[in-house]
C-alpha cells in the first residue's frame, strides 16, 4: 500500500488507480489540523465563529485574523493553512470589487463562493501547484435570505444551513445537527455557534481566544473583546461557567 | 483613387455616419490595472482616441416605463449620412435579454454587435446563478461594452423591480430616466413624450405615445422613417409589433386621437 500510494501523491494532477487524488486528501488532513471554525444561519443572519491558537501568552491574539470582511457584506471563516486562506480571501476581495464594477451590484455569498472554489479547482488541474490547504466558510444576507457555503480543497461549494471545519468539525456537526433550526433569532445563533464551537473540548476559550461576526443586512459585524465576552456569558461559556 | 469624398461612408450602411475614423483600436479596460471587463467584447473596430466618437445619427428611438412594464418604438430606416435609405425595413430594436431590449442608434454593424454581446452577456449570468440579470447589472455591462463605440442606444426592461429605461453612450454613460429620447428625430420624440408622458397609465397609454413620437419624428426629420417598430415588455415577456407607414395608424389604440391626426395624418411620403 504505501509502495503504491507513494507512486501517485508526487503530483496533484494525477490520479491514483482508485480514481483519488491524494495531494487534494492530504490537504483536507490540513484542514483537520486547523482550528475550528462555525458558520449558523439564523432567520435573518449568519454567524461565524472560530477559535483562534495563541501559541505563547507573549502573542499579539488580536493579530491573528481568522474571520475576514470581504467588502462590508460578506464575510469569510477559514480552517487550515491561515497562509493559503489569505490568499483566498485577497482573491474573493478582489472578485467582489470587480462584479461591483462590473455589474453595479454587490455579489451574493454564492457567487462568490463559486468564484473561490473555481480559483481553487485549478490548483487540483495544473501541474507545479499544490492545493490550497485550507477550507472556508462564505457568508453572507441576500434579499431572499442567509447564505452559508463551505468550500474544501477539491474546489466544492456546497450550502449549509450550519456548518462547521476544522479540527473536531465532526463532533459540533453532530451538534449543530442536533441543535439547529430554521427561523433561529440573532442571539439564539450566536449562541448555538459558540456552544457548538466549545463542544468538542475539555476547556472552555477565553475571549480573546475566540473571533466572532454576524453578517446581516446591514453587513459585516465584527464582535470586539467586550461583546464577545456578553456572547460567551450568554451562552454559557467561559471561565465562569 | 476613384473614391470621392462620400465613399467611405457609402461602405458604413448606417442608422447615421460616423464622422469619426475607422480602424482605430479599441481602448480597454486592461491597460487600467483593473480589471472591470465583461466576459464578451463586441467584436468592432472603432476609434482613434479614448472619449466617445462625436457622429451624427440619423434614427429616432423612444422608451418609456409604465407601471410594471416598458415600450420601446423605433422607426425602420437605414440611411447612409441621413442622405440616402439604405434599408427600409431595419430591425432597430434588438431582444439582450428574456425581459429586456436595446432600441439603437449610431453605426448599425457596433451596434449589432453590442446588441448580440450583451445577450450572451445576459444568458451567461443566468446560466451561472440561476436567475436573470437585473437591470443595474445588465445597464452596466452595456455601458462598459459601449465605451469607445459610436453607438447610442435607449436600453429598456423589466426586472424584479419594475420598468426601467436608460440612456446610454459611447463615452459608457448609464443614465435612468422613466422616458428617453434618441436619434437625430429625438427633439420631435421629445416634443411628444414631454407633452404626453404624465397622461400614461398604462402599457397601453405608453404605446401610443411611443407611436406617436416616432411618427412626429419621421414626418420632419428625413433620416427617420418608413414605419414604426413597437417592442412590448412585461415582467414575463417581450413583444415585438411592426407597422409600415401606411399602417402606424391602426398600431395606435383607437380614441384619444387629439395629436394622433396631427403626427400620422396622410401629409405625404416620410423622407
Amino acid at each position: 500500500m504505501q509502495r503504491d500510494q507513494q507512486a501517485y501523491d508526487r503530483g496533484v494532477t494525477v490520479f491514483s488507480p482508485d480514481g483519488r487524488l491524494y495531494q487534494v486528501e492530504y490537504a483536507r488532513e490540513a484542514v483537520k489540523r486547523g482550528s475550528p471554525t462555525v458558520g449558523v444561519r439564523t432567520a435573518e443572519s449568519v454567524v461565524l465563529a472560530t477559535l483562534g491558537q495563541t501559541r505563547s501568552p507573549l502573542m499579539e491574539a488580536d493579530s491573528i485574523e481568522k474571520l475576514h470582511d470581504l467588502d462590508g457584506q460578506l464575510g469569510v471563516a477559514s480552517a487550515g493553512h491561515v497562509a493559503d486562506a489569505r490568499r483566498l480571501v485577497d482573491y474573493g476581495r478582489q472578485y467582489a470589487q470587480r462584479e461591483r464594477l462590473r455589474y453595479g451590484e454587490a455579489p451574493d455569498a454564492e457567487v462568490v463562493a463559486t468564484a473561490i472554489a473555481d480559483f481553487i479547482q485549478e490548483t487540483t488541474q495544473t501541474g507545479g501547484t499544490r492545493p490550497f490547504g485550507t477550507a472556508l466558510l462564505v457568508g453572507g444576507m441576500t434579499d431572499s435570505g442567509p447564505q452559508l457555503y463551505q468550500i474544501d480543497p477539491s474546489g466544492t461549494p456546497d450550502g449549509w444551513r450550519a456548518a462547521a471545519i476544522g479540527d473536531g468539525s465532526e463532533a459540533i456537526r453532530s451538534r449543530l445537527e442536533a441543535e439547529h433550526e430554521p427561523g433561529l433569532d440573532r442571539e439564539a445563533g450566536v449562541s448555538l455557534a459558540l456552544r457548538a464551537l466549545v463542544s468538542d473540548r475539555d476547556q472552555d476559550p477565553t475571549a480573546e481566544e475566540l473571533d466572532l461576526a454576524v453578517l446581516d443586512a446591514e453587513g459585516f459585524d465584527a464582535f470586539d473583546r467586550e461583546r464577545t465576552a456578553n456572547a460567551m456569558a450568554d451562552a454559557g461559556i467561559g471561565p465562569g461557567s | 483613387m476613384p473614391s470621392g469624398p462620400d465613399s467611405q461612408s457609402m461602405h458604413d450602411p448606417g442608422f447615421g455616419s460616423p464622422s469619426g475614423g475607422h480602424g482605430r483600436e479599441r481602448p480597454t479596460d486592461r491597460q487600467s490595472g483593473v480589471d472591470r471587463r465583461t466576459e464578451f467584447q463586441p467584436q468592432v473596430n472603432t476609434g482613434e482616441a479614448s472619449d466617445a466618437p462625436t457622429f451624427e445619427t440619423g434614427t429616432t428611438v423612444v422608451a418609456l416605463t409604465a407601471g410594471d412594464g416598458v415600450v420601446l418604438a423605433a422607426d425602420r430606416k437605414a440611411s447612409l449620412g441621413g442622405r440616402f435609405t439604405s434599408n427600409k425595413d431595419a430591425e432597430k430594436i434588438l431582444r439582450v435579454h428574456p425581459t429586456a431590449a436595446l432600441a439603437i442608434s449610431g453605426s448599425v454593424g457596433p451596434a449589432q454587435s453590442v446588441a448580440e454581446t450583451l445577450h450572451a452577456e445576459a444568458s451567461l449570468y443566468e446560466a451561472r446563478r440561476g436567475e436573470p440579470m437585473s437591470m443595474t447589472a445588465l445597464s452596466q455591462t452595456a455601458g462598459q461594452l459601449l465605451r469607445g463605440l459610436p453607438v447610442v442606444p435607449l436600453l429598456g426592461g423589466v426586472d424584479d423591480d419594475g420598468g426601467h429605461v436608460y440612456e446610454l453612450d459611447g463615452g459608457g454613460s448609464v443614465m435612468e430616466d422613466v422616458y428617453a429620447a434618441g436619434g437625430s428625430g429625438m427633439q420631435l420624440a421629445y416634443g411628444v413624450l414631454e407633452r404626453r408622458y404624465d397622461g400614461v397609465r398604462d402599457l397601453a397609454d405608453a404605446t401610443e405615445a411611443a407611436v406617436d413620437a416616432v411618427a412626429a419624428a419621421s414626418e420632419r426629420d428625413t433620416a427617420s422613417g418608413n414605419g414604426v417598430t413597437v417592442a412590448t415588455v412585461t415582467d414575463e415577456r417581450m413583444q415585438m409589433e411592426v407597422a409600415d407607414e401606411a399602417d402606424v395608424d391602426a398600431l395606435e389604440p383607437v380614441g384619444d386621437g387629439d395629436s394622433a391626426d396631427e403626427s400620422t395624418g396622410g401629409n405625404g411620403e416620410v423622407a
